[in-house]
Parts: C-alpha cells; structure tokens; sequence
C-alpha cells in the first residue's frame, strides 16, 4: 500500500500534478481525504465510477446467473458478471433484462440515437469465400482430383448467385 | 513506418486549429461483425475469418492503394511499441495473444486494429481541435466497411460491443490538449473539473492509468449511449475551446506577471535538450513540452511547432531505434536519444 505523500497517513489513491517552488512539475499520489481537501474530489469521483460498476457486478454473482446462458455463444450471465465482457451479439438477447439498468448507470440512457447499421451486404465475407473456393479450385486441377474440382464448382457458382 | 524512419504522421503537423493549445482530435469507432462471437470468444478459425473479412473490405473500398495491412510476425515487438508510440495502436492489442490484423494509411492518420476487445476499431487523427475533419473521416470508411460486411447492431443498444461501455455509438471522440500554463498557475483542476461534471473523462497524455507527462491532457467522452455522434462531439468540443481560452489567458498572464520565470523554464529546456549528452525518454519529453510552450509563446524562434511535435513521437524508444535502425540497450538510448535532439535543434 502506497501512503499519501501529504499527510502520510492514509493509503494514497488519487494522483495529481503539483508544481514545485522551482517551477518543476511533479507526481504526486495522495489520499482520499487529501484530495477532498484540496478539491480533487470530482476526478477521483469519476475515475471511481465505471471501475465500481465492474467491480460490484465481480462481487455479486448470484445463483441464478450461473444458470442464465446465451444460447449462441454459451456464455453464462455469471461469467459475464466476472469478466465484464458479453461473448457475442445475442448476449444482448439472452440477457437483456440485467443490462438495462447496467446499461443506465453507466451510460444515463439505454435507447440508441446516432448512425445506424444499413443491414450491410456481406460483399466482403461472399467475395473472400469465392476467392477461397478459386484458390481450391485451382488446386484440385492442378492436383487432376476431377471430383473435387466439380464440387468446388458448383459450391462456387452457389455462392456467386447469393 | 519502417528503418531509418525520421518521417511522422500527418496528425504531427502541428498545422491544424488551435494548434497552440490542442495537439490532435481523434476520433475511434468499435464495431463487431455479425454473427462471430466477440473476440476473446470467438475461436482461432473465426479470428483469422475476421482478419480476412477487414483485409477484403479495406482492399475492395480502395483503403489498400494508401495504406498497409499488417498481421502475424507483422504486428511482433518491437513494432506494436512503436505503433503505440504514434497513437496508432492501443497496448491491449499489441499485447493480446489472439490472431490480430492491423491497417495503418500511409500519412498515419487512419489505423484499424482487428481483434481488439472488439472485431474492428478503427481511429482518425487529425491536427489541432478538427472533428469535422476527423468525424467525416471515420464515418467515410464506416460506411465502406458496411458496404462490405455486415455489422452487429441492434435498434434499442446501438452497435453491439464486447463491453456495454462501448455501446450505442461505440464511439470515443477525444482531443490532446497541452496545458502547461494552466498547471503553472494551478488553476488546471478548476478548468478540467468543468469537464468532469459534465460527464466527460480527463487523464494524461499516455493512456489510463499512466501518469501525465509534460502537462498533456486527454479530454474524451465517456457515455456513448443516448446522444448522437455529433451531440457528443459538440459537447467535448465546447469544453475544449473553453480549455482553449483558459490556457491562453493562463500564458498571457504568465508572460505579463512571470515572463522571466516562464523564459527561464523555457530556455533551461531549451538549453538541456541542446547541451544533454544523456536523455531518458520521460526527460526528453518534459524538456519538449517546455520548449513547446516557448514556441507557442512566441519566446523561442530557432524551432517551430512542428519540430517540437515530432521530436514528441520520434524521442520514444521504440521510434528512436527503428529510425537509427539498430536495437539498442536502455543505456544506448538515452545516449542516442540526446545526440539526436540534439543534432535536431542544433542544426535545423
Ligand atoms: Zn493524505
Ligand atoms: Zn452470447
């Protein structure tokens, strides 16, 4: 535990800038009740918000969350919960319920506003994957596997029409 | 970007507005491809599938013709330092174990990481306080991206993120301002504690968590759901021309009420980066944000904004060894590092 380099007292949390008497600027860590005094009370108070979140969710995992799984991806709330990250889009789905009010205090609003998704066209998922069927398709001629080549072909062609 | 590489981004410049105040704006987007689990979840097979998907995008929208994709060996140190160094990756990515893929335009000021926390993170940087410039960018090559792939979204949260603090917009709009006037007079807390209050983050120049070096400052959003891009944006970039006047009100009273002791900050910095035979690199970049307060002052001549900028991202070890193209022990550095600045500032 590193003390407060003010009073020496308490365990230092806040780190702040302090200009010396030559005009040199240094680091200083200090506590809590130092930083109130001295009017740094916001920036610990903001600093400390998202982190606390995280950190409460870690330290309340209930019974119910390890039973509460995404269908998609597996991931159980409780997981979640432990980690703080969501295994994949449907997670959103799966547990929207206990995000909402997660959602609220972190962000003061849950509903979107702003750009949003035009569908896309997956150009560039279909393009690679006839680019990977070419390659495999050159090979299997190459390599005179006739079958293999009629195979590809018509996976290819499929997947041009899409 | 590669040896003996003396060259910077473009964001370097020092030519954009308010660039005696603000060094950059930049502006990052996350966004995740549908239907692949999020990366710390997806499998070996799905990452180097998104690396492939990006690589394709990027290509068919005309990205490649100015810039790089970098992946594998690639991306292996000493090179995601270095990338680190110009702001161009975030150290989550250099260090993270999965299968990643970078682009990086030519003049530095778009970057994309796949694979991060999130499937795609793509960032613009521009000079001084410019969002039009920076947002009109990142948005640009959004919608090349979404023409190419399909993005996971949902109407109620927005674009879907590994983490629901990155949610909605997934957006970070930041601006790196220098306040050293404001730290001088100690009114810095004051100024930036407007910020806080409205919601917005505040840390120094290298990232969370580290300490501040040279009195740089990033002022960012933190919230990136219930508000637009462009409510966000306007929101940091009010703080930011406040910050802006405060600061220059904080320089003008420095140089009405303490000119010799501001000279003489200045010209020590000045005199120690010309004259130092040994320079570590949190010294170096002390010493360059005191000279760099003499230029925007006024008070120093003999460089200007941009030399001093530069000198920022090329004095940190990584930059410096990929541009003297050697590998070089801590020692060997600072010791390199003083006879370039030297050399830099003596004869320029
Ligand atoms: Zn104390
Ligand atoms: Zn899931």
């Amino acid at each position: 535990m590193k003390l407060c380099d003010l009073c020496g007292k308490s365990e230092a949390t806040v780190k702040v800038s302090q200009l010396d008497k030559d005009g040199k600027v240094t680091e200083i860590s200090i506590c809590a009740e130092c930083a109130r005094q001295r009017g740094f009370t916001e920036v610990e108070k903001l600093k400390a918000n998202v982190a606390e979140i995280i950190t409460e969710l870690k330290n309340r995992i209930d019974e119910g969350d390890s039973k509460l799984i995404c269908q998609t991806c597996g991931l159980s709330y409780a997981e979640f919960k432990k980690q703080g990250r969501l295994g994949c889009a449907d997670c959103y789905v799966s547990f929207h319920d206990q995000l909402v009010p997660l959602i609220r205090r972190i962000h003061d609003a849950v509903q979107h506003v702003g750009r949003t998704a035009s569908g896309g066209r997956k150009q560039a998922q279909q393009k690679m994957n006839a680019h990977r069927l070419r390659q495999a398709l050159s090979g299997a001629i190459q390599d005179e596997d006739y079958e293999k080549a009629a195979a590809l072909r018509d996976q290819l062609k499929r997947t041009e029409e899409e | 970007m590669n040896q003996n590489d003396a060259t910077v981004g473009r964001w370097l410049a020092a030519n954009g507005p308010e660039a005696d105040v603000v060094l950059s704006t930049r502006v990052r987007l996350a966004r995740n491809v549908a239907e692949v689990p999020f990366t710390h979840r997806a499998t070996p097979a799905d990452h180097e599938q998104t690396i492939e998907v990006a690589r394709w995008a990027l290509a068919d929208s005309g990205y490649m013709d100015s810039g790089k994709f970098l992946e594998g060996d690639e991306l292996a140190e000493p090179q995601g330092q270095y990338l680190i160094e110009r702001h161009l990756a975030s150290p989550d990515f250099v260090a993270s174990k999965a299968k990643r893929g970078f682009y990086v335009s030519n003049d530095e000021t778009t970057s994309l990481m796949v694979n991060e926390e999130d499937h795609l993170r793509f960032q613009v940087l521009a000079s001084g306080l410019d969002f039009p410039e920076a947002f009109t960018a990142a948005a640009a090559l959004d919608e090349k991206l979404e023409g190419q792939l399909q993005y996971a979204f949902s109407p109620e949260f927005g674009f879907l993120t590994a983490c629901p603090t990155n949610l909605g917009t997934g957006m970070r709009a930041s601006v790196l301002v220098h306040l050293p006037a404001l730290v001088i007079t100690r009114e810095i807390e004051k100024v930036l504690r407007g910020a806080l209050h409205i919601g917005l983050a505040v840390r120094g120049l290298y990232g969370e968590g580290s300490e501040t070096k040279g009195n740089f400052f990033q002022i960012s959003n933190q919230k990136t759901v219930g508000q637009t891009e462009w409510e966000i944006i306007e929101t940091i970039a009010d703080i930011s021309r406040q910050v802006i006047t405060y600061e220059r009100k904080a320089r003008e009273y420095l140089m009405k009420k303490l000119r010799v002791e501001v000279e003489d900050k200045v010209f020590r910095s000045l005199g120690l980066l010309k004259g130092a035979r040994v320079l570590s690199s949190d010294e170096a970049i002390n010493l360059i944000a005191g000279l760099r307060l003499g230029v925007a002052l006024g008070i120093v001549n003999e460089v200007n904004l941009e030399q001093v900028t530069r000198l920022m991202v090329l004095v940190r070890p990584a930059n410096l060894q990929a541009m003297l193209g050697e590998k070089l022990s801590a020692a060997e550095r600072d010791e390199r590092r003083a006879t370039f600045v030297r050399e830099t500032l003596v004869h320029q």
